[in-house]
């Protein structure tokens, strides 16, 4: 029967463009909170996804990790999911993002795409910034030649956006677009490419792929493709490399070169007449800010002011510190303490405090036994607390990654600090992974995808966990009090014991460096300078909320966990429930640290509760000062900590010790899953449990040495 | 007036210049390329001191370290 059901139908749409125009915005903006980290078959990293319905059509949005170009080895990790993304799933539609205010260089990409399929949509961001720059840009001009529907959007301020959703439906309806895609003309390289594609004519391999494309991209000697070819049919990869030489020889040029400035070329004659720049922008205040942060003196002592003053404030919401010592260092005690009080940590803590409190009175009251009433109140409860009392910290700390990121700083930051990375063997852009490693490492880790150099990429990835996170931060602030005295000399403990790390870091990186790789040169930065932007709250808000999302289901299911696992560590031994907190020598968690004390000895902590706190710390740093509470049956960190009367020497050595030894659960599944070598994860992790309790015991001992 | 090809590295600040020659390795060749810096293209150097340069190409900015600039054969304008 003819009768068709209209089906509602779900149409996929993905987001293609160079780093630096807005891809990010434009897909928060579209899709809002629905934004969520999906996992693609045969696409090598995760992409972000979302949703939204226009015109009761459901549109699922894939955010593709920007790059410069479609086609990459091993090296570049986010470079071939565009061209893999596309070939393999066939979205309706490509939203290809260009900037209005250099069209130039960013249509490079909108061309790639176009070669591959004809279902596009161009859309051209910025352009209330165009226009405040007097750039006028012929859109109609562009869309006849193009071929496909062509927007001028602002992504941040949300103008155009419904016209491209509207122009994503032609599209995907057949209204629009081109039938075919864009073919290039490559001159004289046309016959060789012809020749590539008849022998293509025959090989199954290859045939998801567009045939001319696949001619095209052999042509230029695109390695995965050519790695899927050499795994088909290796005796016709060989042809085909023949066919690439013969042109080499024939026409003297590298194939490659001349294809890439045959799209430039292409670009260059698209545009000409359709830009109009009737005047000049003055170079402003922009440059005059460029001629501090990127002049080679002014410039690092600007990266690192800027650093610090951003990392102060974090740090200052959400934990008090270092504002309160500061206050209190210079004499005013009563408002340090508000300060400390009414920070976000202790606020969450506190209510959780509380809720734990009143939740096991009210199980006890209603005649409940009491190990369910204890499991609920310290298992489940204060694991929740523990989770949320981070989320501020973690939150804050992307936002502040975001405005960083945002209004540009960050690129000159690496740019400024590159001169002295470059002395432990890699560039300036190790500076990213370390400045979001304060918050988290995990997030830290991901950052290294930006690198272009597999090398770098590794050896970063494994220098990351020596910078301390927000959770060690608070470890390190419980100990500090058990340490020093005065407010200044535990400020200056911390200090210390950052300093330490970021030393580790740099260490760290050359080490694995001539280890891993027995290589001296560092490699060389190569990095797109965005322009200064005033930055925006909502772009670092979605930043923030997307990746604290992120953490909250990653690192707070594990936490959560840990948290619950050592409950139960800490209540079942061998006879059964434990119900004293004093009696928890006779548990299971007490019996392995018991069992273990010979080995704290080493580092002058031969204590079994601390052993298992440490022990706890594996799975989550901040488990440290919760495990100790438990144990000590002291709710508050300062006090557990107290409680133990450990020596200021011995609270040293457990201080650098949680600072320093390996890195927590979370993180190692993010290395594991980015560096994919055991090997290589377990001598990171000989490596850095070795020199934390080499550094402790050099510590401790020394001490011993030299106090008496 | 145009003068002898030389390494971009070469060009003090504020100077202009045509890219003549990528003398780099494939897979860097194609990315710098990609980045719009290929023979032909006009670049102005914005910062040349101790550090990476800072050159501007086709309306975008870009740093790039002294390797990788010395590879980048050009001619003053």
């Amino acid at each position: 029967m003819g009768s068709k059901t209209i089906k509602k139908r779900e149409i996929i749409v993905a987001l293609a463009a160079n780093p630096n125009v807005g891809k990010s915005t434009l897909f928060n903006a579209l899709t809002g909170e629905t934004a969520h980290v999906a996992n693609w078959p045969g696409v090598t990293v995760s992409v972000n996804q979302g949703y939204l319905t226009h015109h009761g059509v459901q549109i699922k949005v894939v955010d593709l990790p920007g790059s410069y170009g479609l086609s990459a080895g091993a090296k570049q990790v986010a470079e071939a999911i565009t061209g893999e993304f596309i070939t393999r799933y066939r979205p309706d539609v490509v939203v290809v993002l260009a900037d209005a205010t250099a069209l130039e260089r960013t249509l490079y990409m909108a061309i790639l795409v176009l070669e591959l399929t004809g279902g596009v949509v161009l859309a051209l961001n910025m352009m209330d910034v165009a226009a405040k720059r007097a750039i006028h840009v012929d859109i109609e001009g562009l869309e006849r030649e193009l071929g496909v529907p062509v927007v001028g959007i602002s992504a941040l301020k949300e103008i155009g956006l419904g016209a491209l959703l509207d122009r994503i439906l032609d599209v995907a309806e057949g209204r629009a677009g081109r039938s075919t895609p864009l073919r290039v003309d490559y001159g004289p390289l046309e016959p060789y490419i012809n020749e590539i594609e008849n022998l293509l004519a025959n090989c199954p391999s290859l045939a998801a792929y567009p045939r001319r494309w696949a001619a095209v991209k052999l042509m230029e000697g695109d390695p995965s493709l050519a790695e899927t070819l050499s795994k088909a049919d290796p005796q016709l990869l060989k042809k085909v490399e023949e066919v690439r030489t013969r042109a080499e020889a024939e026409l003297r040029v590298v194939p490659e070169e001349f294809m890439v400035q045959a799209r430039y070329e292409l670009i260059s004659s698209l545009l000409r007449g359709k830009i109009k720049v009737t005047r000049l922008a003055s170079p402003g205040l922009a440059q005059k800010l460029d001629r501090i942060a990127l002049h080679p003196i002014a410039g690092p002592i600007f990266s690192l002011l800027v650093l610090f003053s951003a990392f102060t404030a974090v740090f200052a919401v959400n934990t008090g510190s270092p504002v309160d010592m500061i206050l209190a260092s210079i004499g005013f005690k009563k408002a340090a303490e508000l300060v400390g009080e009414y920070s976000l940590v202790s606020l969450i803590g506190g209510a959780f405090d509380r809720l734990a409190g009143l939740a096991s009175e009210t199980l006890l009251n209603a005649g409940y036994p009491e190990w369910t009433a204890s499991l609920l109140a310290d298992g489940v409860i204060s694991g929740m607390g523990l989770v949320l009392s981070f989320l501020p910290l973690v939150f804050t700390v992307f936002v502040l990654l975001g405005v960083l990121q945002d209004s540009g700083l960050m690129a000159r930051v690496a740019v400024s600090l590159d001169r002295f990375f470059r002395r432990f063997g890699v560039s300036g852009r190790a500076v990213f992974p370390a400045v979001i490693g304060f918050g988290c490492n995990v997030p830290a880790i991901l950052a290294t995808r930006a690198m272009d150099d597999d090398r770098e990429r590794v050896v970063t990835s494994l220098a990351v966990p020596m910078i301390p996170c927000q959770a060690r931060l608070i470890v390190a602030v419980a100990l500090v009090a058990s340490i020093a005295s005065t407010p200044a000399r535990q400020a200056a403990v911390l200090v210390g014991l950052y300093t330490l790390q970021i030393s580790l870091y740099l260490i760290t990186a050359l080490v694995m460096n001539r280890v891993i790789y027995k290589v001296k040169t560092p490699p060389e930065l190569l990095l797109e300078v965005p322009p200064y932007h005033t930055p925006s709250l909502k772009v670092a808000w979605w930043y923030a909320r997307t990746n604290s999302l992120h953490f909250l289901k990653k690192a707070g299911t594990v936490i959560f966990a840990a948290n619950l696992a050592f409950w139960l560590m800490l209540h079942v031994g061998p006879h059964g429930y434990v119900a004293d907190i004093q009696g928890a020598a006779a548990s299971l968690g007490g019996i392995v640290g018991k069992y273990l004390e010979p080995v704290g000895a080493l580092v002058g902590l031969g204590d079994w509760r601390v052993i298992l706190a440490l022990l706890a710390g594996f799975i989550a740093r901040e488990a440290v000062l919760t495990t100790l509470a438990s144990m000590t049956g002291v709710a508050d960190p300062l006090g557990a900590v107290a409680a133990l009367n450990l020596t200021p020497l011995q609270a040293l050595s457990l201080a650098v010790l949680s600072m320093a030894y390996t890195p927590c659960a979370a993180t190692l599944a993010v290395i594991k899953q980015e560096v994919r070598l055991v090997s290589l994860l377990l001598k990171q992790l000989v490596y850095q449990l070795g020199v934390a309790i080499a550094m402790a015991a050099a510590i401790y001992w020394g001490g011993l040495l030299l106090l008496g | 007036m145009s003068g002898m090809v030389v390494p971009m590295s070469m060009l003090p600040p504020g100077a202009r210049a045509i890219v003549r020659e990528i003398r780099a390795g494939r897979g860097l060749a194609r990315r710098l390329m990609e980045m719009g810096l290929l023979p032909g293209s006009e670049v102005t150097i914005l910062f040349n001191s101790a550090g990476p340069l800072v050159i501007s190409v086709r309306g975008v900015t870009l740093s790039l370290g002294r390797g990788i600039a010395s590879k980048v054969m050009v001619q003053p304008l």
